[in-house]
């Protein structure tokens, strides 16, 4: 066993500092010129589309449970939805470890902004989406991404928000989001089920169109899968249903060559 | 560097009431060198309809050659005046006979057409290089300058504009939109088509 | 399964750290007031990330800014102008002069000369002489005070507009007269939404909705902006530079 640290797998920092001139724990980083970091990435186990709306009492949000590796359907119960502090859910697309690792950072951000200090100060879905937005921001400007989309869901005195952010740090905020292949199918019809109605529309009401546009995912985006979540936060606070299955009719496919029925 | 773009120029062209107007620039350039100062795009093809061509300037003399040869085919086959949907159509599928490899032209075509009851009638139309044709109400650009003269024509353009109005609002659109344009410009040429008379005016333009 | 080869040696594929997120932004300087104007519409390709995501922003009472490109710095570079404002403010107890700002906006835009800010900026106000000013700048810094200027996706539609319009181009003016240096606001008003109304007629990441800023030097009359539908009022006091916004609808298919 070869005890020394620099040695695992790491160049040996005698070729850049001959003399230990820097401690051990910040010898230099090789140049990147050479065989050296490579941060530059590409999204490996993924999920797709999350979805969101706003509705009369307050957001709502929806992804379904699968991660994908490639085209494999490789974990299929994944949950992506998750609450942050008490005002806010958060729903991520994109690679799942680099989720997982938002999700790390923002636990011991609740835990080192308002569990220790004790302050009665609480981070509402502004700020969680503010540093959302800036930790991915400055990934990208360090050229070393995290790979997600993420739509930013709350509700804090009497006020709903909406937003989104992604890898880029680009943000934006509307009455309906959708990441990934939801931004082409499912968004038109969030848009014409929700712009305008915004404060009329009703819990189940907004369910409802969730559900018909996973559906119309999952009948069109190979990796989805008809297994969901929905999640809502208002005045009542944060709550993320239980893994829900997609009722499907595959009737119309009796006829269609290519969906299975027909031998030749 | 398209090879749209290789000898530069721009073409607009616009209906007002009971006449049209179609103008161009008059650069012709090879890159950023300008070769010649007095290269015309518009042709006369009938009494009433001229025809503009922005492109690539080789394909602008064959096609002004060929399409003078399809006319004087029309005139003699046919011993009737040669309307500009006619011709749109004739335009239309000659290029499109060179589908998969066309010349580098974006024609333009402003003309009176005759009408059932004998009345003159705005006529201006547009096609991309291979042919598509695109019938317009107000005005048809194309050209280097195509997206200056988009902008321009959008803010300047009004319905039912006389002779007069139609020839300085397509004069300053071309203008203006040129002037922008490293590729269009060294002066203009501008003819307003009434059922009448055709007036050609040339423009001075800025040199640089 | 996915290619894995790719991960053993150095990547094909780069990471582009930019977008472009669409949209137009315009300023024209008057005599004694200056107009910012952009359009509120947020787009990556053929999408429509959001109808209104605001692309001009109140800097100072005499100051406005708009930012326009790639949208997250924007937001970025926006966030950090304000800061370096706000230092100021504490150190001298006074808000930073226009062409100061302009100069640090510069600076700023310099510094990251080797992975630039993919934004183009219109820095619009009024100068401590009290006249309206407009200032323009590229990714990297260059800049210069102008009349007017138009930026962003519909650039070369509105610009040579502009030109004919407020410059007066091509345009000569009657026997022993001379065309006037600086428009009215109501004229230069009337000019910025044909603009945007073109500019959304003509270019698919124009539209949604407009947001104008209009800075009024100090002691200026509301001569323009009176009675104005919607108009807002920006500024902190009512005795220096005024800033109101107005907002207009656009075409939002």
């Amino acid at each position: 066993m070869d005890h020394f640290p620099t040695n695992w797998g790491r160049p040996n920092y005698n070729t850049f500092d001959a003399h230990a001139t820097y401690p051990l724990h910040v010898h230099p980083q090789p140049s990147s010129s050479a065989d050296g970091v490579q941060h530059t990435q590409q999204p490996i186990v993924t999920g797709t589309s999350v979805l969101a709306l706003k509705y009369k009492d307050g957001i709502m949000l929806a992804a379904d449970n699968l991660a994908s590796y490639g085209s494999l359907a490789r974990f299929k119960g994944v949950q992506r939805l998750q609450a942050v502090g008490d005002y806010t859910i958060i729903g991520a697309s994109g690679d799942m470890a680099d989720f997982q690792y938002l999700q790390y950072i923002l636990d011991n951000l609740i835990i080192s902004e308002e569990i220790n200090p004790q302050d009665g100060h609480k981070l509402g879905p502004s700020e969680v989406h503010e540093y959302l937005s800036q930790l991915l921001y400055a990934r990208r400007s360090r050229m070393n991404p995290l790979w997600n989309s993420v739509l930013v869901g709350g509700f804090r005195d009497g006020q709903r928000f909406l937003a989104y952010v992604d890898l880029l740090g680009t943000t934006y905020k509307a009455s309906t989001l959708a990441t990934g292949y939801g931004a082409y199918i499912a968004q038109p019809l969030l848009r014409k089920a929700v712009e305008g109605k915004e404060d009329t529309l009703t819990e189940d009401e907004a369910r409802k169109i969730m559900e018909d546009c996973l559906r119309v995912l999952f009948y069109r985006d190979a990796r989805s899968i008809n297994q969901y979540q929905i999640a809502t936060i208002s005045a009542a606070g944060a709550s993320i249903s239980g893994s829900l299955k997609l009722e499907t009719s595959w009737g119309f496919a009796e006829g269609i060559r290519g969906y299975g029925g027909q031998t030749q | 560097m398209s090879i749209m773009d290789h000898n530069g120029g721009s073409v607009i062209a616009m209906a007002g009431k009971d006449c049209v107007a179609i103008a161009s620039d008059l650069r012709l350039g090879a890159g950023a060198q300008t070769i010649a100062m007095n290269f015309e795009k518009v042709f006369p093809v009938t009494d009433r309809l001229y025809m503009g061509l922005p492109g690539l300037a080789t394909d602008v003399i064959t096609l002004r050659e060929k399409f003078r040869y399809l006319t004087n085919m029309f005139h003699i086959k046919e011993s009737r005046p040669l309307q500009p949907s006619t011709f749109a159509h004739l335009l239309s599928s000659t290029l499109y006979e060179r589908r998969f490899g066309p010349y580098f032209c974006e024609p333009v075509l402003a003309g009176l057409e005759l009408t059932p009851s004998g009345t003159y009638q705005p006529y201006i139309a547009g096609t991309d290089l291979i042919g598509c044709l695109n019938f317009a109400k107000d005005f048809i650009v194309a050209g280097t300058a195509s997206d200056k003269l988009f902008g321009v024509a959008e803010g300047l353009w009004e319905p039912d504009l006389g002779p007069e109005d139609l020839f300085e609002t397509i004069s300053q659109t071309l203008l203006n939109s040129v002037d922008r344009d490293a590729y269009s410009g060294w002066g203009a040429i501008v003819h307003v088509i009434t059922a009448d008379k055709v007036v050609t005016r040339t423009l001075k333009g800025r040199m640089d | 399964m996915p290619d894995m080869s790719v991960l053993a040696g150095p990547q094909q594929h780069q990471f582009n750290p930019y977008a472009e997120n669409g949209g137009t932004i315009l300023a024209i300087a008057g005599a004694d007031f200056t107009v910012v104007a952009g359009d509120t519409r947020q787009s990556e390709g053929y999408s429509i990330q959001t109808r209104y995501a605001p692309k001009v922003f109140r800097l100072t009472d005499r100051a406005v800014l708009a930012v326009n490109g790639f949208a997250a710095d924007g937001n970025m570079f926006v966030k950090k102008v304000k800061q370096r404002l706000e230092w100021y403010r504490h150190a001298h107890a006074k808000d930073m002069p226009l062409r100061a700002i302009a100069r640090l906006i510069q600076t700023m835009l310099y510094a990251q000369r080797f992975f630039p800010y993919y934004v183009y900026n219109i820095l619009g106000g009024i100068e401590e002489d009290g006249s309206g000013a407009v200032y323009s700048f590229d990714p990297v810094g260059s800049y210069e005070r102008e009349a007017c200027r138009a930026a962003g996706a519909a650039q070369s539609l509105v610009q040579p507009f502009l030109d004919n319009q407020i410059y007066f181009k091509n345009q000569t003016a009657a026997p022993g007269q001379s065309h006037p240096t600086h428009l009215p606001l109501s004229d230069v008003l009337s000019i910025v939404i044909d603009s945007f109304t073109s500019a959304t007629e003509r270019h698919i990441e124009v539209g949604d909705g407009l947001e104008i800023y209009i800075v009024l030097a100090k002691g200026r009359s509301l001569q323009g902006v009176e009675g104005l539908r919607g108009l807002r009022e920006m500024s902190s006091r009512e005795d220096g530079e005024r800033v109101f916004v107005l907002q207009r609808e656009l075409k939002k298919d």
